[in-house]
């Protein structure tokens, strides 16, 4: 008997809470992913390796079926996986409004974990603060306070509070704070401990955060996580999306909302990048949000009142390898995530994108597409045209920590399953409610002309477009709606490509507004909801 | 492992080796009051940037009475005027900030076992206790005897519960309890209560409420509370339950932030595994049956979606209240027997 022979490469993504692997194999000439499975991180690796057996051997080459260990076993290992451990960070800043919150904001975005957040305005005493700083089990300490057009006070006793809390060698002092004190903060600690950056907050009306963002990201990277940072998740996820950009010539902003932290990379069509890490951005971090709560119950309106939402994201952030069993508790994770998604895009803000990529168990595995495109619907706001996809196989992260020479063949090796399509979505704001907000017109090749759609403004239609399918679109938005770019003309043409959702037309603004009252307020969710589930069914 | 961190300045009474109790004073410091400046410069009679070479110290430097904070080197030299911190210089108006030390104060490390390490920032201690970790928690570290508050893993904790027989003890409740219940509790000197789960609105209320106290000078000794299995009205798994009742009147150890228990001359606590296979004691971590503990009595060979629709990898659990339910095995946790077998 001929012995069959076949080849197989394992891409693997291991989280904090999650751990997820897929198999790609050649299926009748052609590599696909032929068996993925996502677990809690905590049951360990020969689980993982058991759930992809189980699923090779349902479904794959039956003649293989006792060989699939010891394919596993030998196949190519293609790794990433979330850094071990979180670079903690204590913040000391004059004001909680002011310099306190652009520091925060600027090293949670730069991948730190805020530990330790003290102004001099958060009602303490004096001891209270020595006594909390000192306590404080931190890799390295940001300052802040004070504008550069003065010599605060109050600055320098925020460093001075840092510099008495602080043990000598106790991690590196970031001063980003009134430029005019940096002398005099650099001589309270010893020599070559403090370093000085642009100030964040340089005025009470101007936020500057980028340099201190990228001080920070490259203190984390030399003192905290000197890891192989090919395989660390962060940057083979954004290794990965550069790719696509570069690939698809695309402008290409993507989310990755993991358990504990998030990632936002927005990649240009020549496939430069920019990411921020928000490590308290993830699930898990929900409930750290102000107001969370209250916000989540308003935007699901499906998921209990506020005090029930409360212990969802809790729950969350003490269970992050749990799974939403209840309808109620899948809608506030899912609002959870459309509300984080939009604090990651809103900081820095996004210009408009041509595709918008979801990752992430909470996004990539929702049990419905339709779920999935409205976190990033409502989360991202694209304004205009944009494809929306998600990284339904979770390869992006694996597929990035290949090498510049092997992840465009990687890229086209998995064509099909590299990244799953939801549709593209037609976003406009501006408009009276009630009034036209714009016609648009589906001209698909082959098939008849049809009528204009015309979308009232607060209104969410879906229009059948599946995947692979092309549309040509007609759009003629109404006076005072905009989609975005400047118009020259009063009609816009533009290229539509189908996926498991459709075409989305939205004419609910940006940012959405919602009813004041509760019962309109869930009722108009309700709609929205509907109309994107009904035509994916559908088309399913 | 557990470590005591250690104030700037903070005198240490113990050496390594030696045997800790709860109660017993590490080491002792005297935390600063309100910051104050002190003239540097003038009295050196040089400008303030000049100054700024002549500091005998540095930021976090513990001063006595009458010892030197600066010298000009010709005879000149500024003094504390009383036992200080230093906690910086203006090199623009040439003044110190100095903040007063206070009464001496005794550093408790609240749980018993052996000095492993002394050093200038932290005290650690090889703890004799069982541990029980949480899921959360609030307020600081505090000891006492276990006391059992209610009669069934998933009963309330209620006000009525919580009598003068309750000060300095940690209180064992079930399911949760009022924001009132545990404003009651603090106000009766419980020194903590270990519970199933919590409503987060009413933990955060009650926060709240310590909070406004404490600005007005309302809320005098430590409190914590630790939540065992999450949040909502979630019971304590009766496993647990059962060991927390057979150690009530044992000496424990709370760390409310850290979410961990300390219980000392006690038998392992049940333990926890990730994965439950078949026929194990599980426990379950998700609405509708969070906190609910029952046997897995089989795992389905394929995955399975939940109401929500989550496809996942399931199994069916036999709950101890006569329920049966298909949950993911993601959402159950095992509890292994305790003598092994």
């Amino acid at each position: 008997m001929t012995e069959i022979s076949t080849e197989l490469a394992l891409l693997v993504d291991v989280g904090s809470a999650w751990a997820k692997a897929g198999v790609i194999g050649r299926v009748r000439g052609r590599w696909r992913l032929v068996a993925h499975a996502a677990q809690p991180t905590a049951w360990g690796p020969a689980e993982l390796r058991r759930s992809l057996i189980r699923q090779l051997n349902a479904a794959g080459d039956p003649r293989l079926a006792d060989r699939y260990d010891e394919l596993l076993a030998s196949a190519n290992r293609i790794e990433c996986h979330t850094a071990r451990q979180p670079g903690r960070l204590a913040v000391v800043a004059v004001s909680r409004e002011l310099s306190g919150s652009t520091a925060r904001r600027a090293a949670e975005a730069a991948g730190w974990q805020v530990t330790e957040l003290v102004t001099l305005d958060d009602g303490r005493s004096l001891a209270e603060r020595l006594a909390t700083l000192q306590a404080a089990d931190v890799d390295a300490w940001l300052v802040a306070g004070g504008f550069d057009d003065a010599r605060s006070p109050r600055a320098l006793e925020a460093a001075a509070l840092v510099a008495s809390a602080r043990m000598p060698d106790g991690g590196p002092v970031i001063w980003a704070g009134s430029a005019q004190l940096t002398n005099e903060v650099m001589l309270l600690f010893e020599g070559g401990a403090a370093s000085a950056v642009a100030n964040a907050r340089p005025d009470a009306r101007r936020e500057e955060p980028g340099p201190l963002r990228d001080r920070l990201q490259a203190i984390l990277r030399q003192s905290v996580a000197p890891e192989d940072e090919a395989h660390l998740s962060t940057i083979a996820f954004t290794h990965a999306v550069g790719a696509i950009a570069a690939d698809g010539g695309l402008r290409v902003l993507a989310v990755d909302l993991g358990a504990r932290g998030g990632v936002r990379v927005v990649a240009e069509a020549d496939g430069t990048t920019s990411t921020t890490v928000h490590s308290s951005g993830g699930m898990a971090g929900a409930t750290l949000m102000a107001g969370a709560a209250g916000r989540v119950a308003r935007l699901a309106g499906d998921a209990g009142d506020e005090a029930a939402v409360a212990d969802v994201l809790q729950t969350l952030r003490a269970r992050p390898a749990s799974l939403p069993q209840t309808p109620e508790e899948l809608s506030a994770t899912q609002a959870a995530a459309r509300m984080l998604i939009g604090a990651m895009v809103e900081d820095p803000a996004t210009d408009p994108v041509d595709l918008v990529i979801g990752a992430g168990l909470t996004i990539s595995g929702a049990p419905h597409p339709a779920q999935a495109a409205r976190m990033l619907l409502d989360g991202v706001r694209p304004l205009g045209i944009t494809q929306l996809a998600v990284d339904s196989g979770s390869v992006l992260g694996p597929l990035g920590s290949l090498g510049d020479d092997e992840i465009g063949e990687g890229m086209t090796l998995l064509a099909d399953d590299l990244l799953l399509p939801l549709g593209t979505a037609v976003v406009c704001r501006g408009g009276e409610p009630g009034d036209a907000a714009m016609r648009v017109t589906v001209h698909r090749s082959g098939w008849p002309t049809p009528s204009p759609v015309e979308v009232r403004v607060g209104q969410l239609l879906v229009a059948p477009l599946g995947r692979g399918q092309e549309a040509e679109l007609l759009i003629e938005p109404a006076a005072g709606v905009s989609l975005g770019a400047p118009r020259r003309s009063s009609r816009i043409e533009a290229r539509a490509t189908g996926g498991a959702v459709g075409l989305i037309l939205d004419a609910r603004g940006v940012p959405i507004t919602l009813p004041r009252r509760g019962d309109d307020r869930r009722a108009v969710l309700a709609g929205w909801r509907d109309a994107l589930m009904r035509e994916t069914e559908r088309i399913a | 492992m557990h470590r005591v961190r250690l104030p700037v300045g903070a005198t240490t009474l113990v050496e390594i080796g030696h045997g800790v109790e709860p109660a017993e004073v590490l080491a002792t410091s005297r935390p600063p009051g309100g910051g104050t400046s002190l003239q540097v410069a003038s009295r050196l009679r040089r400008s303030a940037a000049e100054a700024v070479d002549l500091l005998s110290v540095r930021p976090g430097t513990v001063l006595e009475a009458g010892e030197r904070l600066a010298e000009d080197g010709d005879g000149r030299e500024v003094l504390a005027p009383y036992a200080c911190l230093f906690l910086g210089y203006d090199a623009d108006d040439g003044t110190a900030l100095i903040a007063p030390l206070g009464a001496t104060e005794p550093i408790l490390g609240h749980v018993r076992g052996e000095v492993t390490s002394v050093g200038a920032e932290a005290i650690e201690i090889r703890v004799t206790g069982a541990l029980v970790a949480g899921v959360g928690g609030s307020g600081s570290a505090v000891h006492g005897e276990l006391r059992m508050a209610v009669h069934e893993p998933g009963e309330e904790l209620r006000a009525g519960a919580i009598d003068v027989g309750a000060t300095g003890r940690i209180m064992v409740g079930g399911s949760r309890a009022s924001a009132e219940t545990l404003t009651r509790a603090r106000a009766m000197g419980v020194a903590g209560i270990v519970l199933g789960g919590v409503l987060d609105k009413e933990l955060r209320d009650f926060e709240a409420t310590q909070v406004r106290r404490r600005e007005v000078g309302g809320v005098r000794g430590d409190f914590a509370i630790v939540m065992i299995s999450g949040f909502g009205k979630v019971g304590l798994d009766a496993a647990l339950f059962a060991w927390f009742q057979s150690h009530e009147g044992r000496l424990a150890s709370l760390f409310g932030a850290a979410a961990r228990i300390y219980v000392y001359d006690a038998d392992p606590p049940p333990a926890r595994r990730a994965l439950a296979r078949v026929g194990d004691r599980v426990i379950a971590h998700r609405r509708p049956f969070a906190g609910l503990g029952g046997e897995l009595v089989r795992v389905l060979d394929l995955p399975h979606a939940t109401p929500a629709g989550v496809t996942a990898r399931s199994g069916l659990v036999s709950f101890e209240d006569g329920r049966s339910a298909i949950v993911p095995l993601a959402n159950l946790e095992a509890m292994e027997p305790r003598d092994g077998g």
